[in-house]
């Protein structure tokens, strides 16, 4: 046997001590290699896409395998940790750290190379899969057909190769010089209860506190300017939380001895305090992680929710015209129409006339009537105005995007009313009586409606301007082909279809969040695979416990009892807190737009408490399985 | 007390193995019974049949008359923590509670009250000498303090029947006879029937009767007499007919 048959046989005839290091590498290369299909794809990376995409591509890109690499080294580094003993009886032997590390080295490459060709070859497999997701999320003209990765196997390849040569090379650092007691004795060191500091826990709780209070006050623009400092101050605030706070509230708990000494509480909050000094920072690499997921993912969800409803809103029909003074009004008008005829849609259309007003020191305002206001109304499905004579109303637009509306108080509402009294000339002065808030016709400043009555008796208004405004029958939208047909002749004439409008946003939208999605739900799997290793490498030492605890008489129920709550406490602790860091950040965003993003917060969030429940519950059952089958 | 009958243990696998064959052994209320014989001639396997960790293949063990492994697993749980004591070579103590806590373990998991558990377990560190290191973490304490809060876990429940694993099998030998004497004194004033597996001769003294397996069958047993050193001597006769010529006998007794 040589020595590289020896690092061979280690591997191969051990397959299940290595199997979890084997998949976490196959895993991310799978990862990488199925992003990079994806961002190499001919339909991608010809004239179709812009150089910022795929720019934005290759930054993705690069982010996951830094990411990849980290992930790589931890896992190596706490499975290196649970074959310390093995080390030691090699050296034992006479083997020397300089061969250990070879052989470490040996097979560590050897994984690598298993990893990166089995990566590969799954990501071929799922490829068809992910660029059919793609071709949805993504909104792509052409769809993405299947083709022969030559290029991305290649990059994979190579990248994964030099990745796990340096890792190989990083773990004579892991391995550094430890005296071979240690090794040998390794697990059954006593590790010392970990103390809680007051000061630091105190410190903890303010710098949360802080943080989320300002985070959830600010508003507007004041949000970015206190992104940076929260972000900073709530990061350590998460930190002392798992290493102090934590710490402390177990000792307390445990000082109550109603409680500790209550049933299988002692089992289990025995350990907790003890692994806390471990778990605290796997804890809380997990809870910043999957913080940054679900933040980007909500952040990129609930901006293009914003992005289109902020489009919904200032298009409330279907069709509208409004001529840019191109002189070709009719023309276009009934191009339109016999558009519409030729390819059979049932329109209902409607016409109106904005007069305009211009006075000194004010901008330009039109002033409509009440009936031809509630034509328009009627047409889109909102509601009706009732404007009595000598009481005309002040309508203001209500637009997300430019931060216009929301909710007005009555304070403001008078001050508006106010501010908006209009003499026309020296007869005629419009006092509006009441302050409505809606989108029926297009304008981005406040506009008048008068009754029928009060307006035959307004003076000649400097311009007039036709309003054309056309809605399906039922509501649905027009067939894609058609809008594209229309925008592409009008819009700079005057044409506006928010549907087409919204597919265009979408578009361009789409590899945004495809790419954060991605990179988003990576970040959310690894640091659920960190929260695995961590309760594996506990495995051993809870195996000898519950052998001895088991001797003494725990039924099965406790035993499971016990089992469950420390689970669920390892794999619920950071994703909660990352669950309500995610919220306020959230909460934040929707106050930088004056949106509320509570609906696709809530999804995001939920998805991904969702998934991290059925992993819980599969872990779980593996774990509690290992732990019965060491007891029989 | 404790009828063990025509128990037999067969490990199946690619080779199977036959641990124990044919073993009786009755053991009566308030006995000290000791086990001893060479390594792998079954006294564990017999000791962890005895304590409902592990099956007979055939025939039966009898806990004051009745038999436990025909307990659901839920009961057997709950027989070996109110009516089984445990103590092992290794302490089994968990390195994360203190002695105290340690102690009383086996009432939490019944859910008793903590003024009781208190009680309890100050009454027996009274008893054993142990109260000093009642707050003490387990790596605080020596190896011999360590099998006397051993001791302390498996009585704290007044067990009928205490089951001992090589207690002395860690100890230097002024703790393992610290921890025998107590051990007997337990015997003898909380009238605990105990069942002792042993290698050491000096433990197995401490014993009213010691039974001597081979190979998984039954050899031979002596019982004690009133003096514990002629007794520890007829049991070091005992094992060397055992275990080798009949010239290891040594040459002045017989």
């Amino acid at each position: 046997m040589t020595f590289r048959q020896f690092a061979f046989n280690n591997v191969v005839r051990n397959k299940r001590l290595y199997a979890a290091y084997f998949l976490t590498s196959l895993f991310t290369v799978m990862v990488f290699f199925t992003f990079s299909i994806f961002a190499s794809h001919p339909q991608l990376t010809g004239d179709n896409m812009d150089s910022y995409i795929s720019f934005g591509m290759n930054v993705a890109a690069g982010i996951i395998y830094v990411f990849s690499f980290f992930f790589v080294l931890y896992s190596m580094s706490s499975f290196l940790q649970s074959r310390k003993k093995e080390f030691g009886l090699l050296m034992m032997q006479g083997m020397s750290m300089k061969q250990i590390r070879s052989m470490v080295f040996l097979e560590n490459m050897f994984i690598g190379l298993l990893a990166t060709i089995g990566g590969i070859g799954l990501g071929l497999i799922f490829s068809k899969g992910i660029l059919l997701i793609a071709e949805n999320v993504l909104i792509i003209d052409n769809e993405l057909p299947f083709y022969f990765p030559t290029q991305p196997i290649l990059l994979t390849f190579g990248c994964f190769m030099v990745l796990f040569f340096l890792i190989s090379l990083f773990v004579s650092y892991v391995l550094r010089s430890r005296k071979l007691i240690d090794l040998i004795k390794g697990d059954k060191k006593s590790k010392g209860e970990p103390k809680a500091n007051l000061f630091l826990t105190i410190l903890a709780v303010l710098l949360l506190g802080t943080g989320y209070a300002v985070a959830l006050t600010v508003d507007g623009l004041k949000v970015i300017v206190a992104m940076v400092p929260v972000i900073l101050v709530v990061i350590i605030g998460t930190y002392l939380l798992f290493t102090q706070l934590s710490v402390f509230i177990i000792r307390r708990l445990k000082k109550n001895e109603n409680i500790f000494w209550h049933k299988t509480n002692m089992i289990l909050f025995s350990d907790l305090s003890f692994r806390m000094k471990d778990n605290a920072r796997s804890f809380f690499l997990v809870a910043i992680i999957s913080t940054v997921a679900f933040s980007a993912i909500g952040s990129l969800y609930g901006f293009q929710s914003y992005l289109t409803a902020g489009i919904k809103q200032v298009y409330q029909t279907t069709i509208s015209y409004q001529d840019y003074e191109t002189g070709n009004e009719e023309v276009n008008v009934s191009y339109i129409d016999e558009t519409l005829q030729e390819e059979n849609m049932d329109m209902d259309k409607e016409q109106i006339t904005l007069h305009y007003y211009e006075l000194p020191d004010k901008p330009r305002i039109f002033i409509t009537r009440e009936s031809d206001y509630n034509r328009i109304a009627d047409l889109s499905d909102n509601e009706t105005l009732q404007v009595d004579d000598g009481a005309p109303a002040l309508v203001s637009p209500e637009m997300i995007l430019l931060g216009i509306g929301g909710s007005i108080s009555d304070v403001q509402e008078e001050d508006m009313l106010k501010d908006a009294v209009l003499e026309l000339d020296e007869d005629t002065a419009i006092e509006p009586e009441h302050l409505i808030l809606s989108n029926v016709l297009p304008s981005n400043r406040e506009y008048y409606v008068v009754s029928d009555q009060d307006f035959e008796n307004l003076p000649e208004s400097a311009a007039e301007e036709n309003y054309y405004a056309w809605q399906e029958a039922e509501d649905k939208e027009i067939p894609l082909s058609l809008a594209e047909k229309l925008d592409d002749k009008l819009s700079t004439e005057g044409i506006h279809i928010g549907q087409y409008e919204e597919y265009v946003v979408n578009k361009a939208y789409g590899p945004i969040l495809f790419v954060g999605l991605f990179i988003g739900i990576v970040f959310f799997v690894s640091a659920g695979s960190f929260l695995y290793f961590r309760l594996y490498s506990d495995l051993d030492e809870d195996k000898k416990k519950f052998q001895a605890i088991t001797k003494m008489g725990l039924t099965e129920k406790e035993l499971k009892k016990v089992l469950n709550r420390q689970t669920a406490l390892l794999f619920f602790a950071p994703i909660a807190v990352a669950l309500v860091h995610g919220a306020v950040a959230l909460t934040a965003l929707s106050h930088m737009f004056f949106y509320s993003l509570v609906k696709e917060s809530a999804i995001v969030l939920g998805l991904f408490l969702i998934i991290q429940i059925v992993y819980f519950f599969i872990v779980r059952f593996y774990y509690i399985r290992q732990i019965k089958q060491a007891l029989r | 007390m404790l009828k063990v009958r025509q128990v037999s243990k067969v490990y199946e696998g690619k080779v199977s193995y036959r641990a124990l064959s044919d073993i009786n052994l009755n053991v009566e209320d308030n006995e000290f019974v000791g086990i001893m014989g060479p390594s792998g001639s079954g006294k564990t396997t017999l000791l962890n049949m005895i304590a409902t960790i592990d099956e007979p293949t055939t025939g039966e063990i009898l806990i004051n008359g009745k038999d436990p492994h025909r307990l659901k697993k839920e009961k057997l749980a709950q027989f070996r923590r109110r009516e089984l004591g445990f103590v092992f070579q290794d302490f089994n103590l968990l390195h994360t509670l203190t002695v105290e806590e340690n102690m009383v373990l086996p009432l939490t998991l019944d859910g008793k009250k903590v003024s009781e558990m208190k009680k309890k377990a100050k009454e027996i560190a009274a008893k054993l000498g142990i109260t000093e290191i009642m707050n003490k973490r387990t790596y605080e304490i020596s190896g011999g303090q360590a099998q006397r809060a051993a001791v302390a876990r498996a009585m704290i429940h007044t067990p009928k029947l205490l089951l001992a694993d090589e207690p002395t099998g860690n100890l230097d030998s002024k703790s393992s006879k610290d921890v025998m004497e107590m051990l007997e004194s337990i015997n003898e004033k909380e009238k605990t029937t105990m069942l002792l597996v042993t290698h050491d001769p000096q433990a197995a003294s401490y014993c009213n009767r010691v039974v001597f397996i081979r190979d998984g069958k039954f050899y031979s047993e002596i019982h004690r007499g009133d003096n514990r050193q002629a007794f520890f001597q007829k049991i070091i006769d005992t094992l060397s007919l055992m275990g080798g010529d009949s010239n290891d006998f040594s040459s002045v007794r017989v």
